[in-house]
């Protein structure tokens, strides 16, 4: 019962791995710019959300009013200036590591390096859980990871009817044709930087809700995230949902099979792996980006 | 190889190495060393770093977990079984080489790695370890591990000596390799692979074996860093170890110093670490990961060289600078901390290199490699033998009694997925002859190039050059056996000058050379083909007709017994055209067969001893071009459908 119940955690909380990956992944296949930086912004806007529930009171759902639109014009800012230099994938590779460090160092430098973790008094949502039979589920993991896939999906709508979706493909898959088509790239890459930086917003809200910060935390997001990026296919919306599900559940099972420590190896393996055998996603591809 | 240079870094260690001496004699503080100690250790991880990454621009996050298994090595050898230090030193190095060599034999295998690809791959290494470490009682099991302080053997006097003195050692390997590298084969095969791998993969570059040398290199050397740093750190722990400062470190250092010059690595790290340690003395150590990020912004962005090969081509003016702010503070006494004085020279030395002229927009070739001057004079004159002009006249040779084949190829067939590329051809070139390759668009021509040239594999069918079956040897070995190829899309190496691109070919070739050699073996194709006044200009300065004419010389200075020419004349204007095709018949009179692919019929008919046409990946016709080009089929398929067609050269 006990590996039920870590695998299904492992789920919902993969729900929340896909909300993180999503930004990255669809900035990837679609932009051609790997942003380390989005670590930076989950882990500025879950401080955040941390510091306007402490210290304003706000209910700690209702900070992403102030999250997303912070986090949107960091990330509009970004790649600005990566188009502005044209900056090629490894070199955005390497730019966006300098930005996270700095970004890094200045949450250290205003929060401290000690672990942060909102009250019970100002975070309803700390200490509920639901129980489903004999398994019980906590409250932060079903919002964050109900939330979560609720956005991704609104994603995949997004980009499969409407217009700005439709310009997003096609940009994808042939900058060169789309511009001929009228499509301004540069308006367009802002804008989903920006998106991605919105989601990087939510997932930043949803993890603070649920758990403890210290900075480095953003690095322990690395291996998970990269995973469910890659087994999902860079740029694939549904791909990566299902490999955060994935990733979650093994994750979680390992975690209590073996140990906590071990899930990193087990974690960063599938990205060998995947890298090694499956470079396009675990999903066939259907053309477009990756 | 230059002497001098090697003497000038073996002066350089020798005057470090008096320091623990000059310590004693001028009751220096200790701190002069534990600093020199830290420098020489970065130093050597970066530039351990360098040689692969750098050199060969595969970017690899993989250090901090070579280096992790260093210290871990020396921590359990010396802490857990007693072993004396030194002896666990170049065993950390060793076992930290296989590990490298593991990873690049599972990341090398693959045939698509791109560069973020190996960087992601290379992310895993230290995140798969800490956990291994962690959790195996025989090495760490959670605890942690305290390291012995080692013996001092007898001249030194103390425990600080010991370590510098043994970084300093492994700094100087590191960089006498990274020197060594920069002017031999392996580091040109590594500049090579950064600019255009699969060139130079078909020009002779064995590219995996270079590119393991170098991960083994590079491991080796942060393994034997690790192995110091174990007795440094005193008490070992799988988190403090295996982290993502060690290779965040050495790319800051690399890519401040330059990535394309052996000495910038170190000369960063030197930078990098006087400027931490101004920072944390004057109270502002929680901005110096701050300084560290932008300073890897600002430099990928705007100056990709880095400071070694700016400052190099502001030489004196730099020198004055450090010299000057140096100088006067130490004299006028106006700050008493010599490490003051070190780090504002350093930052003079740096405002000069970089301030005028950021970087010329667009220009990624300002990363350029810094190798040896290119020598100025005109070697022509001493060049090889030159073709007598008259040749250039000539008709192409007629064929006369059949020569025996060079290239055979039985019955091929290529498949993509279910299309058929290529459907069952035959084709055989003999010596002396230039066999017109034609045929619609997408009837094969170019795959079968990439067949000849091994870049595709045959689903089905042989083909062999000179006797040898080529179907299962890697480009390199193709390019060894006689055969050279241009590309439609010109691809030349594009940090390397015009003649350094021929180099490159010749050093790689049939007859491997040294640098100096084939560089001075570069003039006389260059000669062929008509670039020697462009020899020193890079690919990107040169037009296209010359970018193509030097695939041309490339190829050929690979000495093939084969040349195929894949639309070497695409593009080009009715004069340019007429003076590729002079080259063209020049190349074909030194006695090469070429196989030459092309949709000017009007070319072909004029070059052509012999023509084959394809038509939906078969052989449609062949034979002499007067005879094809009647042959009703050929009519039919080829010049009746090319109404429809794009114009050939859109």
């Amino acid at each position: 019962m006990i590996f039920v119940q870590s695998a299904l955690t492992g789920v919902l909380v993969g729900g929340l791995y896909a909300l993180m990956a999503i930004g990255m992944s669809l900035t990837w296949g679609m932009l051609r710019v790997i942003n380390l930086a989005h670590f930076g912004l989950i882990l500025l806007s879950a401080y955040l959300t941390y510091a306007l529930a402490t210290n304003v009171g706000l209910d700690p759902l209702l900070t992403v009013v102030a999250t997303v639109p912070v986090a949107f014009l960091i990330g509009v800012a970004i790649q600005w200036g990566f188009q502005r230099f044209e900056v090629s994938e490894l070199s955005s590779l390497l730019v966006s590591f300098g930005l996270l460090i700095i970004g890094i160092q200045l949450i250290s430098n205003v929060w401290s390096a000690d672990f942060r973790r909102m009250a019970g008094d100002v975070n309803p949502y700390a200490t509920g859980s639901v129980a489903i039979g004999p398994l019980v589920f906590p409250m932060p993991t079903l919002i964050a990871s109900v939330a979560a896939v609720a956005l991704v999906l609104l994603i995949h709508l997004v980009l499969a009817r409407t217009n700005v979706g439709r310009a997003l493909r096609a940009f994808a898959q042939d900058p060169a044709i789309a511009s001929a088509f009228g499509i301004d790239h540069r308006r367009l890459g802002v804008l989903l930087a920006g998106a991605a930086g919105a989601t990087a917003a939510v997932a930043g809200t949803l993890f603070a809700i649920g758990g403890s910060l210290t900075p480095s935390t953003a690095f322990e997001w690395f291996g998970v995230v990269f995973a469910v990026v890659i087994l999902g296919g860079i740029g694939n919306v549904l791909g990566t949902l299902l490999a955060g599900v994935l990733v979650g559940g093994i994750a979680g099972v390992m975690t209590v099979a073996w140990s906590p420590v071990a899930a990193p190896v087990v974690v960063y393996s599938l990205v060998v792996l995947a890298l090694l055998f499956r470079p396009n996603g675990l999903l066939p591809r259907r053309g477009g980006p990756g | 190889m230059s002497w001098r240079g090697l003497a000038g870094i073996g002066v350089a260690v020798a005057v470090l190495a008096s320091l623990p001496w000059l310590r004693q004699v001028f009751e220096l503080p200790t701190f002069f060393l534990s600093f020199g100690t830290v420098v020489l250790s970065w130093a050597a991880l970066a530039t351990s770093w360098n040689i692969l990454s750098g050199y060969s621009g595969y970017f690899s996050f993989g250090q901090g977990g070579f280096y992790g298994v260093g210290v871990y090595t020396t921590a359990v050898l010396t802490g857990r079984h007693g072993w004396d230090f030194l002896p666990t030193v170049p065993l950390a190095g060793v076992v930290a080489a296989v590990l490298g060599l593991f990873v690049g034999l599972v990341a090398f295998r693959l045939r698509s790695l791109r560069g973020e690809v190996f960087a992601l791959l290379t992310l895993a290494v230290p995140f798969i370890l800490a956990p291994i470490v962690r959790l195996s009682p025989s090495i760490d099991g959670g605890q942690g591990i305290s390291v012995p302080v080692p013996d001092i053997p007898a001249p030194l006097s103390s425990f600080q000596d010991l370590s510098y003195l043994v970084c300093l050692a492994i700094a100087a390997i590191a960089v006498v390799v990274a020197y060594v590298a920069q002017r031999n084969r392996l580091g040109w095969a590594l500049f090579a692979i950064r600019d255009a791998e699969g060139v130079a993969e078909g020009l002779g570059v064995p590219t995996f074996r270079s590119k393991m040398v170098a991960i083994g290199i590079t491991a080796f050397i942060a393994g034997l860093a690790g192995g110091v740093a174990a007795i440094q750190v005193g008490y070992v722990t799988a988190e403090g170890t295996f982290n993502l400062q060690v290779p965040l470190f050495v790319i800051v250092m690399s890519v401040l110093g330059g990535r394309l010059h052996w000495l910038g690595p170190a000369v960063g790290a030197l930078v990098i670490v006087t400027l931490r340690d101004r920072l944390t003395t004057s109270g502002f150590e929680g901005y110096s990961l701050i300084v560290l990020g932008a300073i890897l912004v600002v430099f990928v962005v705007l100056a990709p060289e880095g400071l070694v090969p700016r400052m190099r081509r502001r030489l004196v003016p730099a020198l004055v600078a450090f010299g000057g702010v140096f100088g006067a503070l130490w004299l006028t006494g106006l700050r008493e901390d010599p490490v003051d004085w070190l780090a504002l020279g350093l930052l003079a030395a740096s405002v000069v290199a970089f301030l005028p002229g950021i970087r010329r927009r667009g220009t990624e070739a300002a990363l350029e490699p810094v190798g040896p001057e290119v020598e100025a004079e005109p070697m022509a004159s001493d060049a090889g033998p030159m073709l007598p002009p008259e040749l250039e006249a000539t008709p192409a040779l007629a064929p006369a009694a059949p020569r025996p084949p060079i290239v055979v190829a039985t019955d091929v067939t290529k498949r993509f997925g279910g299309v058929r590329a290529l459907d069952g051809v035959s084709l055989s070139v003999h010596e002396g002859e230039l066999v017109g390759l034609v045929g619609p668009n997408g009837s094969g021509k170019t795959t079968l190039v990439n067949l000849l040239s091994g870049l595709y594999r045959p689903t089905s069918g042989t083909i062999s050059v000179g006797g040898v079956d080529i179907g299962r040897l890697p480009p390199h070995r193709i390019a060894h056996v006689g055969v050279a190829r241009t590309y439609q899309i010109p691809r030349p190496f594009a940090s390397m000058t015009v003649r350094d691109n021929v180099a490159m070919a010749i050093m790689f070739g049939r007859s491997r050379t040294g640098l100096d050699a084939a560089r001075h073996g570069a003039e006389e194709h260059l000669a062929l083909v008509g670039l020697e006044d462009q020899a020193d200009a890079l690919p990107g300065e040169v037009n296209l007709h010359e970018r193509q004419l030097l695939e041309m010389a490339r190829a050929l200075a690979t000495r093939p017994r084969v040349l195929l020419l894949d639309e070497a004349l695409a593009g080009l204007n009715p004069v340019e055209v007429d003076n590729a095709v002079a080259v063209v018949r020049r190349i074909h009179a030194s006695g090469i067969a070429i196989v030459l692919v092309e949709h000017l019929l009007r070319v072909v008919n004029q070059l052509a001893t012999r023509i084959v046409v394809l038509d939906q990946g078969r052989t449609l016709a062949e034979g002499d071009p007067a005879t094809v080009m009647a042959d009703p089929a050929v009519v039919r398929a080829y010049l009746g459908r090319r109404g429809q067609e794009k114009p050939a050269h859109a």
